[in-house]
């Protein structure tokens, strides 16, 4: 197995299409870096004085509104005075924030790549013929598939890693090494959150990390039923796409029916445990988790079935 | 008895409706070469790739040196080196990674003497670091070649290798499967190329339309009439047609040219159709007997059945 698993990370690495996309990556979080440098003032030392004034402002402004607008008002001023009370600087910078506001989005673009290279893989050998050579060899055809699943894993998570690794250096070069556990507010269906940075950071891609299992599962499965690499990596594409835009509609659909909790879609963006607790009303992590593994374990069914069965007629 | 390097029983092969192989037996000996003839589309491939477990059998049993394709998946492959139609290889990668890949995937280890062994032997030895995309055709048929060797197989499975082959490269590769037949190994080989299977093979069946139509040995077949055709270069054809009219044992004469005829003759009637000529005065400057050719054999037996079936496609 471990021969076959060698196979695999020499063919992937073999490709130069492998190395542009971790290159693909750095790029980005260098680009990211660049911009949010730009972007971002300088720390102001007296940013308390300037958010008092700000809130003062705000007041003012209050007490002339209509009434439909102080709502709005009230909680602009809400969310101020809990930064002075919390002592948080909303305009803070450091590498952590770096990592928790910039880089942390980019692990979309780390599934897209995931995404492409999982539908690429056994299509290619389809599309190219080389199939036949594979499996004419002496081990049993779900050893060369699940080696082949093993190595795109561990190029999975060497994208993530890039993307990590990548993230922190470029954010330790912009900002500098910043406070670790440094408090932020980030905004959550029920107000604001409270959060270290750093731990957050990390609990975000820990959450990321189980979708990530299972819309590259979603892939790869793709990958063995079509013949055509094109075709894969399309569909593949496509159903990422639906599957980040059907989450709202989902969320519509599962006040009406209870059938709907139980779709995948909603389950597969699991960083949204680490800004509430609950789902759809009454889904916590745990029931997610059960969800997504249910779905893992039909995909990979499906998978090692239909390939063990399939005729090689290339 | 020895068990038989390939033996195959009742191989049925039906897609949809359709029986596109249908009830094949034949076996193959220890050390010998097998050819597996046949018009297009009559089924070869279609067995071959049930023999190497590419596609699944409908019906029947294959078994290499005794290990059953049912029960000793491994031990069988181990066994085998094959090429399928026409081999596919990583292009974006050299072809000693290729044959590193397959090498790899060995139950006895291949040592990297013996890559370059085998690419010595198919005259790659020049070409095999570079990628296999700047390859020729026919240095992809020896890179297919090598990769079914590499593992010291007992039995060869050839799908049309010849191929995409130079004169000297089919001739090169047709002495050095003597070679490998005499040092025990077996051969099954499949072409289109009569003339190239007459000279290649011990043993061969006639496959048409997925039935096995005839089996037997390439010396019974080319050995099967007493008389040969025979043609005479002389002086006159005309006057040796008069002398040889009233002879018995001389039939069937036809005049080719008017210094050229042809009979078709028993061996030692050869010698008296000459005697006769001299004795009558004509020169004769040449004798030379027609040898049968596979080709002319495969078309009497393909015709045959034609005509006994009527013609009929069923
Ligand atoms: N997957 C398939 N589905 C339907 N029919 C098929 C399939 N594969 C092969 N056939 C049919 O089976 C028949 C035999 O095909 P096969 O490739 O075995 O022929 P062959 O003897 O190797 O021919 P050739 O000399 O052209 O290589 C053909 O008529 C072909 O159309
Ligand atoms: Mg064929």
């Amino acid at each position: 197995m471990i021969a076959l698993i060698r196979n695999e990370l020499m063919k992937l690495f073999q490709k130069k299409s492998s190395w542009i996309y971790l290159i693909i990556i750095v790029i980005a979080v260098i680009v990211g870096g660049i911009i949010s440098n730009k972007v971002s003032d300088e720390p102001d030392p007296n940013w308390r004085a300037g958010m008092k004034a700000e809130i003062t402002e705000l007041q003012q402004n209050a007490k002339n509104a209509p009434d439909e607008e102080k709502q709005f008002f009230t909680s602009e001023i809400e969310q101020k005075q809990k930064y002075l009370d919390e002592n948080v600087n909303p305009n803070a910078v450091s590498n952590w924030h770096f990592l928790n506001n910039v880089v942390y989005p980019m692990t979309t673009l780390v599934t897209l790549l995931a995404v492409i290279v999982c539908s690429a893989s056994v299509s290619a050998e389809f599309a190219d013929g080389t199939i036949k050579q594979l499996l004419i060899r002496p081990h049993q055809r779900w050893a060369v598939l699940l080696s082949k699943y093993i190595s795109l894993m561990i190029y999975s998570l060497i994208l993530v890693a890039t993307l990590i690794v990548a993230g922190y250096l470029v954010g330790l070069i912009t900002f500098g090494n910043g406070d670790f556990s440094a408090k932020i507010f980030e905004l959550a269906i029920d107000g604001q959150k409270e959060a270290a940075v750093g731990p957050q950071f990390f609990l975000k891609m820990a959450y990321y990390l189980p979708s990530l299992l299972v819309i590259t599962a979603i892939a790869f499965m793709l990958s063995t039923l079509f013949k055509s690499q094109a075709l894969a990596v399309g569909i593949g594409i496509f159903v990422l796409f639906v599957s980040s835009t059907l989450g709202g509609l989902i969320v519509m659909l599962a006040e009406k029916y209870e059938w709907a909790k139980y779709l995948i879609f909603p389950h597969l963006d699991l960083t949204i445990y680490a800004l509430q607790d609950k789902i759809l009303g009454d889904i916590t992590l745990p029931i997610s988790l059960a969800i997504l593994a249910v779905y893992y374990a039909i995909f990979m069914i499906l998978t090692f079935v239909f390939f063990q069965k399939r005729d090689i007629s290339i | 008895m020895a068990v038989n390097a390939l033996e195959v029983r009742s191989l049925t092969k039906v897609i949809g409706k359709k029986k596109i192989v249908d009830d094949v037996s034949f076996s193959v000996n220890r050390g010998e070469i097998f050819g597996l003839l046949g018009p297009n589309g009559a089924g070869k491939t279609t067995i071959i790739r049930m023999i190497v477990s590419l596609i699944k059998r409908t019906d029947g049993a294959v078994s290499v040196n005794g290990h059953n394709l049912d029960g000793q998946f491994k031990e069988m492959m181990s066994e085998i080196g094959a090429i399928v139609e026409n081999p596919e290889f990583y292009k974006y990668m050299s072809g000693y990674k290729n044959l590193k890949h397959y090498a790899n995937m060995a139950i006895k280890e291949v040592s990297d003497e013996r890559i370059m062994e085998v690419a010595r032997l198919v005259k790659l030895d020049d070409a095999i670091h570079q990628k296999v995309k700047t390859y020729s055709l026919g240095m992809r048929q020896r890179l297919g070649v090598a990769q079914a060797l590499l593992h010291n197989p007992s039995l060869l499975i050839l799908d049309e290798p010849t191929n995409g082959l130079d004169p000297q490269g089919i001739r090169e590769f047709r002495d050095y499967l003597h070679a490998l037949a005499h040092e025990g190994i077996s051969v099954l080989v499949s072409s289109h190329l009569l003339a190239e299977m007459q000279l290649m093979c011990d043993r061969f069946a006639i496959i048409e339309k997925g039935k096995l139509i005839h089996i037997s040995s390439m010396k019974e077949a080319m050995e099967e009439d007493e008389k040969t055709e025979v043609i005479f270069e002389v002086s006159s054809s005309q006057k040796a047609v008069d002398v040889l009219k009233g002879q018995a044992a001389v039939s069937s004469i036809k005049v080719l040219a008017d210094d050229q005829f042809s009979v078709h003759v028993e061996k030692a009637t050869i010698s008296t159709i000459n005697k006769l000529l001299i004795s009558n005065d004509i020169d004769v400057y040449g004798i030379s007997r027609v040898t049968v050719s596979l080709e002319d054999r495969f078309l009497e037996i393909t015709n045959k059945e034609v005509r006994e079936n009527g013609g009929v496609v069923q």
